[in-house]
């Protein structure tokens, strides 16, 4: 098994110490003969100020594990971190909490609330904890992501790359430790795909944020500075600084081993 | 296609469950109420076949029994009639028998051991027959004057023991009685107290003299019809006499009880009504959300080749299943409220014991057909939605059905509207109460309908401004709550209608009350001018011992008498005569009852031989203050009256008095129908003494009297407005009825919308708002819903309120009331409503596990 623990060996220049991490992280479901392990014991770190994506053939557990790292969902063994705060074990309060205030979070489809402005869902993780958002921030981010002309739409009036862009600013707005996509880019034609994954990867390098982002689009990967390979429940692979053919390849032997 | 809709009506079983009760309670009450009146119908039917004679003969009056119990008269035909109708061909036996209603009966501590449910004290004289509803079970038949036998169950329920003193006071006057047996109903108890005496005690305690019995009840010979023996003995004993066969007597005996039968009929009846009109929305609400979720799959229907029609009949037989199931658990309910009913009678003291509830035909027929007719009813406009979707539905990604603009829906209900509030305008400035009260139910349905139809835009209108404060009073989630609601407009309009329509019904309904209540204050306040009156508890007739007391009594002045006689005939100079009821009253009458005379001298009312008549009719028949009219009286006699004053003619029946009718002395009575008993006394303190202490000192005095009671101005008007909370209560139960109603409306709303908005919640979650968040985002917006039904419900219901007391207001209802205290009750109770039906679907909402929430389809 590779153990992913190299982010210091090619430290990252912005990156200074672990935004989330996991060790022995396992997740069964079932019990018996009918026990499916979805994670088998992975250990993780990920490295602060950079863009890791997880990327791995259908099933391998890829979504399993950013779930548990983002605690959201629960491990059947192993202990999991989010900066210096062991997940594991915390209750549904205190997740909640966690993610409130530490995690962001861009799924891949129905990220906004249809009843509230782009801006109103952006500052929306703020609102609900009673926060004042930072306003010279949120100015730095809407200006980044390119919405401040269209911040008073619905998420109707909005076409789904512009969507996909408000629900980065979000998870971007509220500066957590650490933000989770689950196929951001996955419902979106290339062109706005290119254009969040260009804005996610902008706000690695230039605003310091962390990312970590499961995905199965090559394309979407390269623009992450590492990517983890996750096959059957543990990762069996990393590349840094990827390219999209590289990790092509490197997908296709995957696709190799399972029809041989 | 059946298999199909079968499928579809257990996989949505939740929501089907809401609906279905709506359904049972509606007819729940329907067939309990039948249920009932059937089973008391026929108690009451076979008691008085069992216990009526063959044929009965007694006196004949014009005067109905409602009619002799104002005037306290007693009927009586003389004793030799027994001997002479026993001798008739046909007649195998003839007893005498005294029975006399409206007595009272105290025990030695003065306490009334009569029924507390208002029904009759019945004194009787005993005698043995098969027809006896009672038979001795402790003690022995009274055998000579000073005994007395009472039934068992007022023994039981007064604490009556053999060797008790009871004192008797019928018309004639007081008896001191012991208590030598205790008789138990072998048939059912009505509910009345029965106390048996010797028959020549009967005769002098009931009817004053032992010449007199109340009817002879004649066993026919064998052979001899009841109707053949009636013609023997009518046409033998010639007028004056009232012959009755088995049939007619227990006829008119389950008439008189029907009466009140059917007043329980009716108000049962209305809340099936509330039940009915607010169960529709609840049904309708639920079709028409089961159609909009299941869009795609009907589509799909469609494209595999089912037509309109087919998916149209599909929901319909769904409705069809949806009645059936709820009639038949309504039927079941409706005895469970039958034999509640029962119960609650049985502690007004009627015993129904051993009498099993009567099952009617009728009754599963009209159970079965309000279910199903609602039901089908309410599920029509969704099925012919449901048939218009096409094909290509089930195509298209599942998302929020595409909302029609409410632009079409606005005219025709503000059109509706604007007919509406003409109808009640012209309602409120009608000139005559006929007309106006045609214009009234004119407005009122247009202006339900209206609000019905403009429900959504109302939603759109109404809740901006209802939760304009919460996104400050509850942060992120109100202002989520808040716009949730009015994301469907249409479907919170119908949620909130059914509230609508309930608070709407019940609180014009309080308005009319509250109204009348102050009116009738208002107009007691202006008249009441003596310092007490004396009358019978049970509004009953008091006889001249009573006021002998009160004449008596230290520190009053000369009370005034006020007597009631029907049926009296007046004729005027110009030939034309009316019949009418008359009042006859002591000199003085015009100051302790003040009431507006236009001509003459009030002060001459009630000096002999004189006559007040109505201004209007006195107009109408070219007489004045000084004309004579010819009075005749039931019996015939007649007298000549000298018109001293006129009376301003009152519009409408909600005056609080006696009415237009002709005001005689106490004299002309006296000489004429000395029987006729005192209907009401006023007192006055004499000048000088103390009020209050005059008060107790009557209060005293009157004391031997227990069946009448001292009221000074305040309690008289409490007297009165009693009887209005008794309309009062039943209002607030109709309230209720409505409220569970709309609460699993809006329970069934909250439902969907949680189900619907399942990623939208997941999403929250995920992003950091905790459980408790969720839960009161849900709870916001259902208290707006049911805040915003509630609201609109008062404006509807204020409005006709309104609108019905102006219409009124010329026929005594001439105070408007608003029971704020009632509006604001209703508003923190739709609040609470709203509460308590988010609980499951907030807490639905809140434990939703975030992952299977976002991972959803």
């Amino acid at each position: 098994m590779t153990t992913a623990t190299a982010a210091s060996k090619d430290a990252n220049p912005r990156g200074t110490g672990i935004a989330a991490r996991a060790q022995q992280l396992t997740k069964a479901y079932g019990d018996g003969e009918t026990r499916v392990v979805a994670l088998n014991a992975v250990d993780v770190e990920i490295a602060r100020g950079q863009f890791t994506a997880i990327m791995g053939p259908s099933g391998s557990g890829k979504s399993t594990l950013m779930h548990c790292l983002a605690g959201l969902d629960t491990v059947s063994s192993g202990r999991s971190w989010i900066g210096d705060t062991e997940i594991t074990g915390l209750k549904d309060k205190e997740l909640t909490k966690l993610r409130r205030d530490n995690i962001g979070f861009i799924f891949q489809a129905f990220n906004l609330l249809p009843t509230l402005s782009a801006l109103e869902n952006i500052t929306l993780p703020m609102d609900i904890a009673g926060r004042k958002p930072d306003q010279a921030w949120l100015d730095n981010v809407i200006d980044t992501v390119g919405l401040r002309d269209r911040l008073g739409h619905r998420p109707a009036e909005l076409s789904g790359g512009q969507q996909q862009r408000v629900a980065c600013a979000r998870a971007l707005a509220s500066r957590p430790e650490i933000i989770f996509g689950d196929e951001p880019t996955g419902n979106l034609d290339s062109r706005a795909g290119a254009e969040v994954l260009g804005f996610l990867q902008r706000s690695v390098r230039e605003l310091g944020q962390t990312i970590v982002m499961v995905t199965h689009d090559p394309n979407a990967a390269s623009y992450a500075d590492r990517v983890l390979f996750l096959a059957d429940g543990s990762i069996v692979d990393e590349m840094h600084r990827p390219t999209s053919d590289a990790v092509l390849e490197r997908m296709k032997r995957f696709d190799a081993a399972r029809t041989s | 296609m059946f298999k199909a809709t079968f499928r579809s009506f257990l996989a949505h079983k939740g929501r089907m469950a809401l609906s279905a009760i709506a359904v049972l309670l509606s007819v729940a009450f329907v067939s309990g109420t039948l249920i009932f009146t059937d089973t008391i119908t026929k108690t009451f039917d076979d008691l008085f076949k069992s216990t009526a004679a063959d044929v009965t003969v007694s006196q004949k009056s014009e005067q109905s029994d409602s009619d002799l119990a104002v005037t306290g008269q007693v009927k009586s035909i003389p004793v030799g009639t027994t001997d002479q109708v026993a001798k008739m061909p046909g007649v195998k036996a003839a007893h005498a028998a005294v029975s006399v209603e409206n007595i009272t009966v105290v025990d030695s501590k003065n306490k009334s051991v009569g029924p507390d449910g208002g029904a009759p004290t019945i004194g009787l004289n005993w005698y043995e027959s098969d027809r006896s509803p009672v038979k001795i079970t402790s003690g022995r038949v009274p055998q000579a004057a000073g005994e007395a036998v009472v039934d068992a169950d007022t023994a039981d329920r007064k604490k009556i023991k053999i060797g008790d003193s009871l004192r008797v006071i019928a018309a004639p006057g007081t008896t001191e009685v012991k208590v030598v047996g205790v008789a138990t109903f072998t048939t059912t108890n009505p509910g009345a107290t029965l106390v048996f005496l010797e028959t020549a005690a009967a005769q002098k305690a009931f009817l004053g003299s032992t010449d007199k019995i109340s009817d002879v009840e004649l066993d026919a010979a064998p052979g001899v019809t009841h109707e053949q023996l009636k013609q023997t003995v009518s046409s033998q004993l010639g007028a004056g006499f009232e012959v009755k066969t088995k049939a007619e007597a227990a006829k008119d005996a389950s008439d008189d009880i029907g009466t009140f039968i059917n007043f329980m009929k009716y108000a049962m009846l209305g809340f099936a009504g509330v039940a009915v009109l607010v169960g529709i929305f609840l049904i309708f609400n639920t079709f028409q959300m089961l159609v909009a979720q299941r869009t795609r799959e009907l589509g799909l229907m469609r494209a595999v080749g089912a037509s309109g029609k087919q998916v149209k009949r599909s929901v319909v037989v769904e409705a069809l299943l949806l009645g059936v199931v709820g009639s038949t658990l309504g039927l079941a309910a409706g005895f469970g409220l039958a034999i509640g009913l029962k119960a609650l009678i049985q502690s007004f003291g009627m015993n129904l014991k051993g009498t099993s509830l009567v099952f009617n035909p009728a009754t599963p027929i009209a159970a079965y057909s309000v279910g199903i007719i609602v039901t089908v009813l309410a599920a029509y406009i969704p099925a012919r939605r449901a048939a218009r979707i096409s094909p290509m539905a089930a195509l298209r990604e599942a998302s929020a059905p595409v909302q029609k603009p409410l632009r079409r829906r606005t005219v025709i209900g503000i059109v509706i509207a604007a007919i509406g509030v003409f109808g009640l305008v012209a309602a409120a400035t009608a000139s005559s109460a006929k007309n106006g009260g045609f214009m009234l139910v004119i407005g009122i349905l247009m202006t339900l309908v209206s609000f019905v139809v403009l429900g959504p835009v109302l939603a759109r209108t109404v809740i901006p401004w209802l939760g304009a404060g919460f996104p400050k009073l509850f942060g992120p989630m109100g202002k989520l709550s808040r716009d949730n609601s009015m994301r469907n407009p249409r479907r919170t309009g119908a949620t909130a209608a059914a509230l609508m329509i309930g608070v709407a019904l019940v609180s014009g309904i309080a308005v009319f009350a509250s109204s009348m209540n102050s009116s009738l204050s208002k107009q007691i306040d202006r008249s009441f001018g003596a310092d007490f009156t004396v009358q019978g508890n049970s509004g009953g007739p008091m006889g001249p011992d009573i006021y002998q007391t009160v004449k008596g009594a230290e520190g009053v002045g000369t009370p005034v008498r006020a007597r009631l006689l029907p049926d009296v005939e007046v004729t005027y100079p110009d030939g034309q005569t009316s019949k009418d009821q008359v009042n006859a009253v002591d000199k003085g009458f015009d100051s302790v009852w003040k009431l507006k005379y236009t001509a003459g001298d009030a002060s001459q009312v009630g000096t002999p031989g004189s006559i007040v008549l109505d201004e209007q009719a006195a107009k109408d028949h070219g007489v004045g203050v000084g004309g004579t009219v010819k009075v005749t009286f039931p019996g015939g006699k007649s007298v000549d009256a000298k018109v001293v004053a006129l009376r301003e003619h009152v519009k409408g029946g909600l005056q609080f008095g006696f009415g237009n009718i002709p005001t005689l002395p106490i004299s002309t009575l006296e000489e004429v129908a000395p029987d006729v008993q005192d209907f009401l006394i006023f007192a006055n303190a004499a000048p000088g003494a103390d009020k209050s202490a005059v008060s107790e000192k009557l209060e005293a005095t009157l004391d031997p009297f227990p069946q009448v009671s001292v009221r000074d101005q305040a309690d008289y008007k409490e007297l009165v407005q009693g009887q209005i909370k008794v309309l009062l209560y039943m209002i607030y139960g109709l309230l209720g009825l409505a409220i569970i109603i709309a609460i699993l409306g809006v329970i069934n709303t909250l439902a969907l919308s949680v189900v619907e908005r399942t990623r939208e919640i997941g999403l929250m979650r995920a992003i950091g708002a905790s459980r408790r968040q969720i839960r009161r985002m849900i709870r916001l917006e259902s208290i707006v819903i049911a805040v915003f039904g509630a609201l609109v419900g008062l404006v509807l219901g204020l409005s006709w309120g309104v609108t019905a007391q102006r219409l009124l207001s010329e026929q005594g209802l001439e105070v408007l009331t608003i029971p704020w205290g009632t509006v604001v009750t209703v508003v923190i109770a739709s609040a609470v409503v709203g509460l308590l039906a988010a609980l499951l679907p907030a807490l639905r909402a809140s434990r939703m596990n975030v992952l299977a929430a976002i991972a959803s389809e």
